[in-house]
């Protein structure tokens, strides 16, 4: 894609969305209860998908935009701009449905992939366990054969939005006789089966996306599994891998600096204005200069993609500075605020409110790789430093402690 | 020298760390925040009977006379299991402020009530949460968010009289005149309930007015700081236990998680704030037991170290604790927003920084 | 809680007061001498002559050590109070009182006794600390210094590092392996060396700050009678766990020549203070919730306790903050504080301050070990994977 095509495609994604966003975020969505929010955010992807910019990559005949990987990500990148409803499809679109590309037959695709494209259905992902976070393979659930399909029994848990979900991707173990990663399948699952239970985990605030789910003999079809018998862990890797490049807001979901000036501007400390005092003005540089370097690795990434290459384990930069940074703004926003920020807007988003910023900032810091993982993977990939030791490496799962 | 608690204090120490243990749990602060009552009456009856509401108030008085080293200490011990109910603003504050009065019949009074637990006190003295104007006998104007205005029977707030000069006063919160609620719906941190309410030609007793009001409230906000000091120190240790506990259950890679240096040198960086925050704390309380000449200084150290290290160490819980941490179902959240709400209330790090840096300049 | 002296402690200070007045009050403001030059140390042995004279030599050894048997207290109150003289205090005497004298009594022979204590005591012997090396720092017992068995003698071949003021040593204390073929902790024995015999070269190291108070100690052929050996052979780990607990009692004493929150908030002057009263404020309680910090474990060891576990975090923390303190004092002096000679003492305090804490936080246990130990002995988390467990020392990988 030359230059020209780039501008070009990002002054019609541009236009396009100054036309069509406004209906679907900011006013439009105030106090939206969540069911009205979903019903939003299916309306808005169903009008992408009619313009092709949903699902960008994927092929036309299934319903995506059969677009490049770089229009995706500056539509994307353009699409943040606003605050729209689409985080019901983030995981639905970005890793379960890629996946299918890879491993469905033509006829389970055509059957399957346009409804998620257009909004109609969801898709979830279910890997985490209780015991099996970081360390994916430490998973538990288990696979025993029955008929032409398996038995599946256990428990999923964090599993985003698989309250709405319609279909979902699982891994489990079908051998617990041979080392941990060697023991496992993937599958994808009727969320509807009988025997499928979704519990909502409420969190410290607002609505939760986040839910237990548990497995009582759900049959699943052998043809609904995606790699082969043992090769889930394989097939798991790849998803966590397929968005090569994950494109997040600047502010990581939560407030951006611009807002904190705001506030520095129209409040005080002892006397002074904020925005006077030599440490607010400290923070807000450091903020801006630290935004204005996770640019430059996002550009060299959206360069390595241009190009048709892989973008570097640098990425895991962004988050790890990211949210830490979105926890301390919002820390010191409310140090400004005083104790009115203990009372937090009702229904507010984390864009717009610094209390709600800041309570929902740890989980960034745990999900998708938590701050220990993302040190680990910048001093390993990055660095060259060795790994931590394991010691259930090459043991089979039965006999770890 | 001798830098350290009594053994009576200690056990008496050990005595509330037990109580609180027992009739404290986590069950029961979520009891408390689902229900409708403002603060959990059963636990602050049980304190009432074990003289906690009647410690720092004169045997004259009905109370038990003991100073602020054993305040120190329970309010550690309330800070550390997070006990939903009015210590702070009643004992820590509200008895020490009327002690505070030269008048004996105020004391007389309003303090035998409190001892005996049959008064609950909420204060307010930080400017900005409104703003209350008295005259003739009368306040009139708004406060809010106020931590229990809207459960308490008194409030001592500051005021202006109609020369613009700074009082004390105190008034009945229970008076047909004052419209007061408590704040509910979204907030910081469930467990400390809030209120706002409006005056309306209240009657108010004046307290103090001019310097002796001015006094009166900076000794109140030095003992605010080293009492929430000590309560930031019992939120911090709670965190540090609980991040320690778990990070020897939970297993990743084949090991627990408190083998990884990366958790293992977290939780000593907390440790070692803890225990600087300690150390300030405990100068602090020895600057309010004798009452010493330093103890501005030293009220603003034990909270600028108390306040980083409960900051850190609910931070850091949480982030031990990985996804599960950020759930209802587990208790770090409690301290998390504990933590800030105390890193907020009665003087933020920007207020005592000042404080402090304005005390060593003019020691120069 | 009491901060005041008690009545003895009180009597104490008047006497070390009067006792101070009367012979310290010569010693003028430290010469323009750089840290390392040995007439500090020759400065040093009269000082601590005139101390023995006076009975306050060796306060915290037992009476019958020929110290005064102080308390932990008391100790503090002559440091506090000789604190207050330019006197020459320093590890140039500190290791033989506070280190290689304990660890003597603790593990020698009546003769070891005999020969070393007094003559330490009086100045006349003057000692360093032969451990670290370039292979074994955090990892001490990975000394590779070879002791082997020659008749009556041990002959000593390897090298040291670090070993401050061994230029002007009269002895040395040493750990060195002599069975290879155990495991690494089970190999090694403790020596007292006479620094001035055959074989044996100091070199001094220069440090980032140009001073040279460090040196690197070459062996060769070194000759130690067997009278020599302190504890059993193969007990040389044991024995050093003694100096160490020794040193990490002692760490953190802070000379008058570095920086203090103090300090930095006169540099930054009024516009400086208001721009980082958040920031300074931080430090500043820092600092004083370490003197407080002391105070409490203080109070610990008077009331008769063992030294806290968490204890070794004052290094830790000083360091840092030594660091911290300096570096933003550099920044308000600027480039004339960055450039400005000796005769300027306040630019100089920053200077030293910024180039010592680098090295305070790596000497007497690096940062990353105390976080271990304070992980360990005081929160109970796990031990590190030492693939090294158990495995004879001559089998296990070298790297740099």
């Amino acid at each position: 894609m030359s230059q020209n095509d780039t501008r070009a495609y990002l002054a019609s994604a541009r236009a396009w969305l100054a036309e069509q966003a406004p209906a679907y975020s900011g006013a439009a969505r105030r106090g939206l209860s969540v069911e009205e929010d979903l019903a939003l955010g299916r309306r808005w992807l169903h009008l992408k998908s009619e313009h092709g910019y949903a699902a960008i990559t994927m092929p036309k005949i299934y319903g995506g935009g059969g677009g490049t990987e770089i229009e995706k990500v500056i539509f994307t990148n353009e699409e943040n701009n606003y605050d729209l409803p689409t985080g019901y499809f983030g995981i639905s679109l970005g890793m379960p449905v890629p996946m299918l590309l890879k491993y469905a037959s033509e006829e389970v695709l055509r059957e399957l992939v346009p409804p998620a494209i257009r909004g109609e259905q969801i898709w979830c992902q279910l890997f985490s366990e209780p015991a099996a976070g970081s360390d994916l393979a430490a998973l538990t659930m288990r696979a025993t054969p029955d008929g032409d399909g398996w038995r599946l029994n256990g428990q999923k848990l964090w599993t985003s939005w698989a309250q709405y979900s319609d279909w979902g991707v699982v891994v489990v173990r079908t051998d617990p006789t041979v080392p941990k990663h060697a023991g496992l399948t993937y599958f994808y699952v009727d969320m509807k089966s009988p025997g499928v239970e979704v519990r909502v985990i409420p969190k410290l605030a607002g609505e939760s996306e986040i839910n237990e789910v548990f497995f009582n003999d759900v049959f699943v079809p052998d043809a609904q599994r995606m790699g082969g018998v043992g090769g889930g862990f394989k097939v798991a890797m790849e998803t966590l891998m397929i968005e090569r490049y994950a494109v997040s807001d600047e502010a990581v979901g939560g407030i951006s600096v611009e807002k904190f000036v705001d506030l520095a501007m129209r409040t005080r400390i002892n006397g002074q204005p904020a925005l006077a005092d030599g440490e607010v003005r400290r923070l807000i540089a450091d903020t801006v200069a630290e935004r204005q370097g996770l640019r430059s690795i996002h550009r060299r990434a959206m360069a390595a993609i241009a190009a048709g290459t892989e973008p570097g384990p640098e990425g895991a930069i962004r988050k790890l500075l990211g949210a830490r940074r979105r926890q301390q703004v919002s820390a010191v926003a409310m140090d400004l605020l005083g104790v009115d920020g203990v009372i937090m807007t009702e229904g507010a988003q984390p864009t717009e409110d610094f209390t709600e910023s800041w309570i929902e900032s740890p989980p960034l810091r745990i999900a998708g790789g938590s701050d220990e993982i993302l040190r680990n993977t910048i001093a390993e990939k990055v660095l060259g430093l060795p790994q931590d030791h394991r010691p259930d490496k090459g043991i089979p799962f039965n006999k770890l402690s | 020298m001798n830098f350290d608690f009594s053994a009576d204090q200690k056990e008496l120490a050990d005595h509330a760390r037990r109580f609180l243990g027992e009739s404290c749990t986590f069950d029961r602060l979520r009891d408390n925040m689902a229900g409708e009552e403002a603060y959990d009456r059963s636990l602050w009856q049980q304190m009432v009977e074990l003289g906690w509401t009647a410690i720092n108030i004169p045997e004259a008085q009905g109370g038990l006379g003991m100073g602020s080293l054993e305040l120190c200490l329970l309010s550690e011990e309330v800070g550390r299991v997070l006990a939903p109910v009015p210590f702070f603003s009643t004992v820590c504050l509200g008895a020490h402020i009327l002690n505070q009065l030269g008048q004996e019949s105020l004391r007389e009074q309003y303090l035998p009530p409190i001892a005996a637990g049959e008064s609950v006190v909420a204060v307010a003295l930080m400017p900005g949460l409104g703003q209350l104007e008295y005259a003739d006998g009368c306040a009139s104007g708004a406060l809010g968010p106020v931590a229990w205005l809207g459960a308490a029977d008194l409030l001592i707030s500051r005021a202006r009289d109609n020369h613009g000069t700074e009082c004390l006063v105190l008034i009945d919160a229970k008076h047909a005149t004052v419209a007061r609620r408590n704040i509910d719906g979204v907030v910081l941190d469930g467990l400390v309930r809030h209120g706002q309410a409006e005056f309306s030609a209240t009657p108010a007793r004046l307290l103090a007015s001019g310097d002796e009001a001015r006094r009166l409230i900076e000794l109140a906000l030095a003992q605010a700081a080293i009492l929430t000091a000590f309560e930031q120190l019992g939120g911090a240790q709670a965190c540090c236990e609980m991040a320690r506990d778990y990070s020897l259950e939970r297993y990743t890679f084949g090991r627990v998680i408190g083998g990884y240096q990366a958790i293992k040198h977290k939780l000593a960086d907390v440790q070692v704030e803890i225990e600087l925050a300690r150390s300030n704390a405990y100068y602090g309380a020895w600057a309010l037991a004798t009452d010493a000449a330093e103890l501005a200084r030293a009220a603003a150290l034990a909270r600028i170290s108390a306040t980083e290290a409960f900051t850190l160490a609910a931070e850091e819980n949480l982030q031990v604790h990985g996804g599960i941490g950020y759930t209802w179902e587990a208790n770090c959240h409690f301290y998390y927003q504990r933590a800030r709400l105390l890193a907020i209330n009665y003087g933020n790090a920007d207020y005592w920084s000042q404080q402090l840096l304005a005390g060593l300049q003019a020691a120069h | 809680m009491d901060f005041n002296d008690s009545a003895e402690e009180a009597a104490f200070r008047a006497e070390v007061r009067a006792w101070l007045q009367q012979n310290a009050s010569d010693y003028t403001e430290p010469l323009a001498l750089r840290q390392g030059d040995p007439r500090i140390a020759e400065m040093g042995r009269s000082w601590q002559k005139q101390k023995a004279k006076g009975g306050f030599a060796a306060i915290s050894w037992p009476v019958e050590a020929g110290g005064r048997g102080a308390s932990p207290i008391e100790e503090v109150i002559f440091a506090e109070e000789e604190g207050r003289y330019h006197v020459p205090v320093g590890p140039f005497v500190g290791i033989g009182i506070n280190l290689a004298v304990p660890t003597i009594r603790a593990h020698g022979t009546p003769e070891q006794i005999e020969k070393f204590a007094r003559p330490t005591l009086l100045g006349e012997i003057l000692w360093c600390q032969l451990f670290s090396e370039p292979g074994a720092g955090s990892d001490l017992a990975a000394v590779r210094t070879r002791a082997t068995r020659d008749g009556d003698d041990w002959l000593v071949n390897g090298q040291k590092v670090w070993t401050s003021w061994a230029h002007t040593a009269d002895w040395g204390i040493m750990l060195a392996r002599t069975d290879p073929e155990q495991a690494k902790h089970k190999g090694l024995s403790f020596f007292l060396v006479d620094m001035r015999s055959a074989g044996i070269d100091v070199r001094p190291i220069r440090s980032i700050s140009g001073e040279s108070e460090f040196n690197e100690v070459f062996l060769t052929d070194v000759r130690i009678p067997d009278s020599q050996r302190l504890g059993a052979v193969g007990d040389g780990w044991k024995v050093a766990m003694t100096t160490l607990m020794n040193e990490r009692a002692s760490a953190a004493d802070q000379s008058q020549s570095l920086p203090d929150v103090e300090s930095l908030l006169a540099a930054l002057g009024e516009q400086g203070r208001a721009a980082n009263t958040r920031q300074l404020a931080s430090l500043y309680a820092r600092e004083q919730g370490l003197k407080y910090f002391g105070l409490r474990q203080l109070t610990r060891l008077s009331q008769g306790g063992n030294p806290d576990p968490i204890s070794v975090m004052s290094k830790l923390v000083y360091a840092n903050l030594l660091q911290d303190v300096s570096a933003l004092g550099l920044d308000a002096l600027g480039l004339p504080g960055a450039f400005a000679g000796r005769e300027n003492h306040e630019a100089k305090k920053f200077q030293y301050g910024y180039q010592w804490s680098a090295a305070l936080r790596i000497a007497g246990g690096a940062d990353e070990i105390l976080r271990n130990q304070i992980a360990e002995r005081v929160l109970g988390l796990p031990g590190e994977i030492r693939s090294d467990k158990g495995v004879p020392f001559s089998q296990l990988p070298v790297g740099r």
